[in-house]
């Protein structure tokens, strides 16, 4: 196998992928038995937590409902507001699962084979969260579905030149198709733990999900086939979904937002600060699980060097919307940017530079790439400004538009903050749920990049890293 | 509080509305009502009656209305089983009718639904209206429905029968017979009415010893008793302001709230009006103590403390005499010959008034002393002005307010002298003098009975409370300031019960019961004459005004000597107010005047002309008192006077004078009623009636307290931005098209194939910032017409506020301590390219065939896109269920033709679609076009300057399509390529060329 070969050369070059040269039996063993064991008090603790916040969360959504929108500090003219910031901080989290499932898959970096599990999970519950605020953020929401082409009595269609609608569409298609990606990946996962199971439930339920897999040629056939496909799908749609979702500003014509370079800034945006959730969710996961031979050194810093060179990406389209707004001439462009940076929302602003473009700099220093503590903090901090970012671009555009007699400070109520919290809180209740019932690292695709599955591996000495290194010269 | 009342009020907050008349039946009281002439619900309609069923009342039995009890809100709807003559349901009758105040009435044209006054407009016969409405006139229709009215005649607080009253007041009226009314005194609000006149005479002649005496906490008692001292006779004055090409306003309003501010407003617009450069416009000087509209509109405004403007107008004309025109009293001026006021501005002000002889005119404001207003007639007739610009008429059938005449009643109360005390009106523990003490002075009158329309601060304190008929709901009459005679015609049956003044002062009088109908005939007969009685009266109440029944004007005589006697017996105060000393200021307040109108919530959310402050009166002061003080605004301070002490919010607002604060009466109301009660301050606490307008040595102190005040609009300057376009008359002159050279942009360019909107009809309005004065009566009008809710002052304070038409008020120039304001309505520009329909997910608003953008409530989702995408930001979002708890009998007022609202779903101006249908179905109907004006938006049709015209921009030959035409006209972000259909006309200000140089 090519990726085989690939993984050789990597491994001769900086070590090796998965660390502490397992079998495929210990493979299978460590990684399943995470969700074979009685469930820890740990668990059931964080799951409480999370799980009532989450539940604050539906109440607050409850309360929404019944008194409308106005729970917000919403007004004129901030019609929008965190809801829709955190619709889109969100959906860029949801990005990185995508582009290390899909891109990297296509790539044939084998690195990926050891996060990309989680890394989809945590896109599917993302973008899960995501899909929660546009949703609930309509003003009459017992008629959101107008925003469905729905055939009905009045001939009635939704307006196709609106970006709301595009999203729509965008998001659905996005979720749908990670959702399948994540599954289709499962499927030996899912087996393997059925083939484990004790008990009969068990069985019965992976059972179930693993759709007879037998783990045939044919069976691994069509796997390999279906998930290339799902890969060469999702690709797009890592572009895709955020340039839509850029395109609700972009768009319009309100000064901040009318910038042709959002697409591509929203999607760099994204994958910045979906690596730094990965990274935060890896860091806690490994060391929890005892999973660190697995998500090794070598992972973390390659995420580091992707986080640095999206920040990179970030903070030039930072300074070339500065370049743009002075260049164009335009006197509402070239406010909306400097009242950005001095007026009443520069603390959101320099919150933002801060987090997103000065801090991941230390990146830089291989030494700080490998420190657990300092990506750990670095990454919590991208995602802060990730949030920031939104904030700025939403609320400082809205509040000083065209007219200043219309301006208007923003003023978030309790309800803006508990619901951001409250999101929090579903995200993690779904990813407790995951990390106990589902495999948090692909068994399958694990294997296959260990020494063992080359086909030139041999086992002279005993020694399996000479082994690979042999086998890696051979190639 | 009587147990029905309080029942009534538990009504009034409980969602159990249409179960409450089941719940009086229960009650003795409702036994009670039974025996009546009219149903319980049909003669004094609770808060509780649905439209529907007051409906129903109209013209069903007892038995349905009072005893029909179900669990689920179930009635039945009656047809009317006779029918009233001439009522299509659906089509809204029209009535002339009169709105009185003070000494001041204006005709109005009210409209009616099925027997249900709904809007209010202005009357074009009636000379005090001219087909406009103020903001007053326009919120009157909302008092009528103010839930929080008085019901019920009360005794010591319990609940009473009219009819108790009438026996009573019986008793003390044979009594008082007897001893010829000693004792007995009369406390009414100033009055102009032929009907209220006589029957006071005929009360005064029946009890001669007895007094019937008027206060009013804001009136022109100064101005009269100044035109008093320089002619020898009380006189108004009458302005005929298009006549004058100089203008001076010393502290005068005249534009929104002093005088006959309609009338003012536009003889004021029609001397301004350009068509184009050959066009030539007047001239206003203001110098004023506290930013008004009218200062607003100036073309030089100077700041100066209320108790410099005296000295002022003395060094005005001392400069006016050095130029050759003689004053005869300027002799008694020597002493202001040496003064802090910027003498190049005054000699280039006098110098003007000069050459326009004639055609100038100086107007005194009601808070300046007599002195003033005495030296302002000499200025005036010294100038030729008297008889041309500014006349004078006798104030027949008035009650001139007297504070001096409150004060020696108090006295008389304190000393025991006064046995019954007949409160007519107002309400006077609420807003006479602190020094007056009345409510103290109150408790050592025996018999107190106070006609008020609610128990407010003075009827809790009383014994007996009769409530007060609306204007609307009972007859009456009045003559307008300049005499014009009219008759209050109601539309509707007292919904509480209530009895007209007439009603109530003809027991007064007579000591008998008459209905008001019949009174005021009486009254009209005299006036009239019997021959062909009826006719006239019918053409009268046609009408709404009786022809030539205006008083002559009149050019009196100066008196000269007398003049200077007062001015050298009442010297104008030479110091100036400094930040140890401040100076108080105290004005009627735009919104809720003199606290008359707090319980009426249209009123409240108006925003300032000035502050945009709503739902809330503050301590108006300059950038430099504030720096000097260290203070900001929302700042609470302590604010001592005299050894009176309240806290006071801080408003920091540029133009005001240095080191005098300006501060709103009206507010802080205990006994409003529910929207009312603890909205604001009540200053009335620092005020004292020897100084009762302005005075010096308030201290401020600060308390670290903050206070939020809510104001609609936060930013004050335009950012350099071409949104208000103005420049001088001259650079127009040379620059006609300044206006749209202000914006240079690349061609616009579209998409797509665009719409071409040339068949049919194609509406556009355009709004003549020249003449708008910022008086905020369209807001007021938008607001009646379009059912626009209130939602309160921690709604506005988050900014969502609802109305669909704006004032923007920005400020201007670069003295950050005196910046020019100016006024731009904002509203839906009705937009060809709207950019809010492009992004709207569902087409909820869209644009149809004649150029409107319009909205689908039905199909609003309130994504709220469409606002973030309007450049403009004209959209109101229904962030809540605003009209929820809308009490039932405010319902009644709210447009039938208008839909409400729920929430959820984003609004905005719809150009008055309804109208715009109205006569095209008429016009269809008749076979033929609409004609040009026949469509008038409400804001356009209340326009007191006319500043608003709307019209088919597809006919060349409409108004609105010439006023498109001509070199001023702009549109706001035409750069955006969104073709807005509401252009605006470039401002132009009128400089005087000396003080232009100068500068």
């Amino acid at each position: 196998m090519k990726a085989s070969a690939e993984t050789t050369a990597l491994q001769a070059e900086d070590g090796q992928l998965i660390a502490g040269n397992p079998t495929f039996h210990t493979v299978s063993e460590s990684i399943s038995r995470i969700v074979e064991v009685k469930t820890t008090k740990a668990w059931y603790v964080l799951f409480g937590f999370f799980s009532s916040i989450a539940l604050i969360f539906v109440a607050m959504i409850g309360y929404l409902f019944w008194e409308g929108v106005g729970i917000w500090g919403l007004q004129i003219p901030v019609a929008w507001g965190w809801a829709i910031v955190n619709f889109v901080f969100w959906v860029g989290i949801g990005h990185a699962g995508t582009l290390i499932s899909a891109i990297l898959f296509l790539l044939r970096q084998p690195w990926r084979t050891s996060i990309n599990r989680f890394a989809e999970a945590m896109t599917i519950f993302a973008v899960i969260c995501a899909g929660t605020f546009p949703g609930i953020h309509v003003g009459r929401v017992w008629v959101a579905y107008y925003m469905f082409p729905l055939p009905n009595q009045m001939s009635m269609w939704p307006n196709f030149r609106s970006p709301l609608l595009w999203d729509v569409f965008a998001v659905g298609t996005y979720f749908t198709v990670s959702l399948l990606f994540w599954y289709t990946g499962l499927i030996p996962d899912l087996a393997t733990l059925r083939d484990r199971a004790k008990s009969k439930i068990r069985k019965a339920i992976y059972g179930a999900f693993a759709l007879g897999w037998r783990g045939s040629h044919r069976n691994w056939q069509h796997y390999e086939l279906a998930y290339l496909l799902l890969a060469g799908l999702a690709t797009p749609l890592v572009l895709s979904v955020h340039s839509v979702v850029s395109f609700d500003f972009a768009v319009s014509n309100l000064p901040g937002w009318h910038t042709t370079i959002f697409p591509p800034y929203f999607v760099a945006g994204a994958i910045f600060s979906g690596f730094a959730m990965v990274m935060t969710l890896a860091l806690i996961a490994r060391k929890v699980y005892n999973v660190e031979n697995f998500i090794t050194m070598r992972h973390l810093e390659n995420m580091n060097k992707i986080i640095l060179v999206t920040s990179l990406m970030v903070g030039y389209a930072y300074s070339i919307e500065l370049f743009v707004a002075w260049y164009s001439g335009n006197p509402f462009e070239r406010f909306a940017f400097w009242n950005r940076a001095t007026g009443p929302y520069a603390w959101a602003y320099w919150t933002m530079v801060t987090c997103n473009v000065i801090v991941p700099q230390v990146f830089w220093s291989r030494r700080m790439r490998r420190s657990i503590p300092v990506m750990f903090v670095v990454s919590i901090l991208v995602n802060v400004g990730m949030w920031f970012e939104r904030f700025v671009i939403v609320v400082s555009s809205l509040a000083n538009d065209f007219l200043p007699s219309s301006w208007h400070y923003f003023k978030p109520t309790i309800f803006d903050v508990g619901m951001l919290i409250g999101s929090f809180g579903l995200f993690f209740t779904l990813f407790l749920l995951f990390l106990r019932f589902l495999p948090m690292i692909a068994m399958a695709e694990v294997k296959a990049v260990l020494p063992q599955a080359n086909p030139h591996y041999y086992e002279p000495h005993g020694n399996g890293k000479e082994a690979s290194v042999k086998a890696g010269s051979h190639a | 509080m009587s147990s029905i009342e309080k029942k009534i009020q538990k009504d009034l907050q409980g969602k159990a509305y249409w179960r409450s008349l089941e719940e009086l039946a229960e009650t003795p009281e409702f036994k009670e009502f039974l025996y009546r002439e009219f149903p319980q619900g049909a003669s004094e309609l609770g808060d509780s009656i649905s439209r529907r069923q007051f409906l129903t009342l109209m013209g069903a039995s007892m038995a349905l209305a009072g005893l029909m009890g179900c669990r689920r809100p179930v009635e039945k709807i009656v047809p009317y089983v006779k029918a009233p003559e001439n009522v299509i349901p659906g089509v809204p009758k029209y009535y002339a009718t009169t709105m009185p105040m003070g000494l001041a009435a204006t005709g109005l044209l009210v409209e009616s639904h099925e027997g249900r006054p709904t809007k209010i407009e202005g009357n074009e016969k009636h000379p005090a209206s001219l087909g406009a409405a103020g903001v007053f006139h326009q919120a009157s229709i909302l008092n009528l429905y103010d839930p929080d009215r008085s019901k019920l005649v009360l005794r010591q607080g319990q609940q009473a029968q009219w009819a108790d009253f009438v026996t009573y007041w019986q008793e003390q009226f044979n009594q008082y017979t007897q001893n010829q009314g000693e004792g007995l005194v009369v406390l009414s609000e100033a009055f102009s009415s032929p009907t209220l006149a006589r029957l006071r005479t005929e009360f005064l002649r029946r009890f001669p010893r007895a007094r019937w005496v008027a206060y009013e906490p804001v009136s022109d008692e100064n101005l009269i008793e100044g035109i008093r001292v320089a002619t020898g006779r009380e006189q108004l004055p009458v302005y005929r302001l298009d006549q004058a090409d100089v203008i001076l306003s010393l502290d005068s309003d005249f534009l929104t709230m002093e005088g006959d501010s309609l009338v003012n407003a536009r003889g004021f617009a029609n001397g301004r009006r350009v068509r184009d450069v050959n066009d030539s416009m007047n001239r206003l000087y203001v110098v004023e103590s506290t930013y008004t509209a009218t200062g607003a509109s100036a073309d030089h405004r100077m700041r100066l403390q209320a108790r410099q403007i005296g000295a002022f107008t003395a060094a005005l004309a001392l400069a006016l005499e050095k130029l050759g025109l003689r004053i005869r009293v300027a002799g008694e001026l020597s002493q202001y010959a040496s003064h802090s006021f910027d003498q190049k501005w005054i000699d280039a002000l006098a110098k003007d008034l000069l050459q326009a002889r004639g055609r100038s005119l100086v107007l005194a404001g009601r808070r300046q002393p007599a002195a003033v207003h005495a030296l302002v007639f000499a200025i005036n007739n010294a100038l030729a002005n008297v008889g041309k610009t500014v006349s004078y008429v006798d104030p027949v059938d008035k009650l001139l307010p007297s504070t001096r005449d409150l004060m020696a009643v108090v006295e008389d109360m304190k000393a025991g002298r006064v046995k019954t005390l007949v409160m007519f009106g107002g309400n006077p523990v609420y807003n006479t003098p602190a020094d007056a003490a009345f409510a103290a002075a109150l408790k050592r009158v025996e018999q107190t009975i106070h006609f008020s329309t609610h128990v407010d601060e003075t009827s809790s304190q009383v014994e007996w409370h009769v409530p007060q008929a609306h204007f609307l709901e009972g007859w009456g009459d009045a003559r307008s300031l300049d005499g014009t005679m009219s008759v209050i015609q109601p539309l509707i049956q007292p919904l509480f019960g209530a009895k007209a003044d007439v009603e109530f002062a003809a027991l007064l009088a007579t000591g008998k019961e008459a209905r008001g109908y019949d009174v005021v005939r009486e009254t009209w007969k005299a006036k009239l004459g019997n021959r062909n009685f009826e006719r006239k009266w019918r053409r009268v109440l046609h009408d709404g005004i009786a022809e030539n029944s205006q008083m002559p004007a009149q050019a009196p005589r100066e008196r000269a000597a007398e003049i200077a006697r007062y001015l050298s017996a009442h010297p104008f105060p030479k110091d100036a107010a400094d930040k140890n000393k401040l100076e108080v200021v105290f004005f009627a307040s735009p919104a809720v005047y003199d606290g008359r109108h707090a319980n009426n919530g249209w009123l409240q959310e108006l925003p300032d002309p000035a502050t945009k402050v709503t739902w809330d009166n503050a301590l108006l002061m300059s950038p430099k008192t504030a720096r000097d003080l260290n203070l900001a605004t929302n700042d609470m301070v302590l604010v001592e006077l005299d050894g009176r002490r309240m806290k006071l919010p801080v408003f920091v607002l540029p133009g005001q004078p240095d080191y005098s604060v300006a501060v709103a009466l009206g507010y802080g109301r205990t006994h409003a009623g529910r929207v009312g009660n603890g909205v604001g301050f009540n200053t009335y606490r620092l005020r004292r009636s020897a100084s009762p307008d302005f005075v010096l040595g308030a201290s401020l102190v600060r308390t670290g307290e903050r206070y939020i005040l809510a104001t609609t609009q936060d930013h004050w300057s335009m950012e350099g931005r071409p949104i208000v376009r103005d420049a001088d008359l001259e650079h127009y002159r040379q620059h006609p098209e300044f206006a749209r050279e202000m914006v240079e942009h690349p061609p616009l360019k579209s998409l797509w194939k665009e719409h071409s909107y040339d068949t049919g009809y194609q509406w556009g309005m355009t709004v003549d910032l020249n003449v708008c004065i910022g008086c905020n009566a369209c807001v007021t009008a938008c607001q009646s017409e379009n059912n626009i809710p209130i939602v309160g002052k921690e709604q506005v304070w988050r900014g969502r506020e609802m109305h669909w038409i704006r004032i923007d008020r920005y400020f201007q120039g670069e003295d950050l301590d005196s910046p020019a304001m100016v006024y731009q309505p904002m509203m839906c520009q009705h937009c060809e390219m709207a950019p809010c329909e492009q992004v709207c997910p569902v087409a909820a608003t869209v644009h149809d065939q004649e150029g409107l953008n319009v909205m689908v409530y039905n199909r609003c989702i309130g994504t709220r896109y469409c606002s973030n995408n309007c450049p403009y930001k004209v959209r109101r979002f229904n962030f809540f269920n605003y009209t929820k708890d809308t009490p039932e009998i405010v319902k009644m007022a709210m447009n039938p033709d208008v839909t409400v609202r729920f929430r959820g779903v984003m609004e905005k101006c719809t150009f008055c679609l309804q109208r715009i249908n109205e006569v095209k179905i008429r016009a269809k109907n008749e076979g033929r076009e609409v004609r040009d004006g026949e469509i008038r938006t409400a804001c356009q049709q209340t326009c007191p300057t006319d500043a608003i015209v709307f019209g088919n921009i597809n006919d060349p030959e409409s108004e609105v399509s010439k006023i498109k035409r001509q070199n001023r006209n702009y549109e706001v972000l035409s750069e955006l390529n969104t073709k807005p259909r509401t252009s605006y006309l470039a401002k132009l200000r009128n400089p005087n060329p000396e003080l232009v140089a100068e500068s």
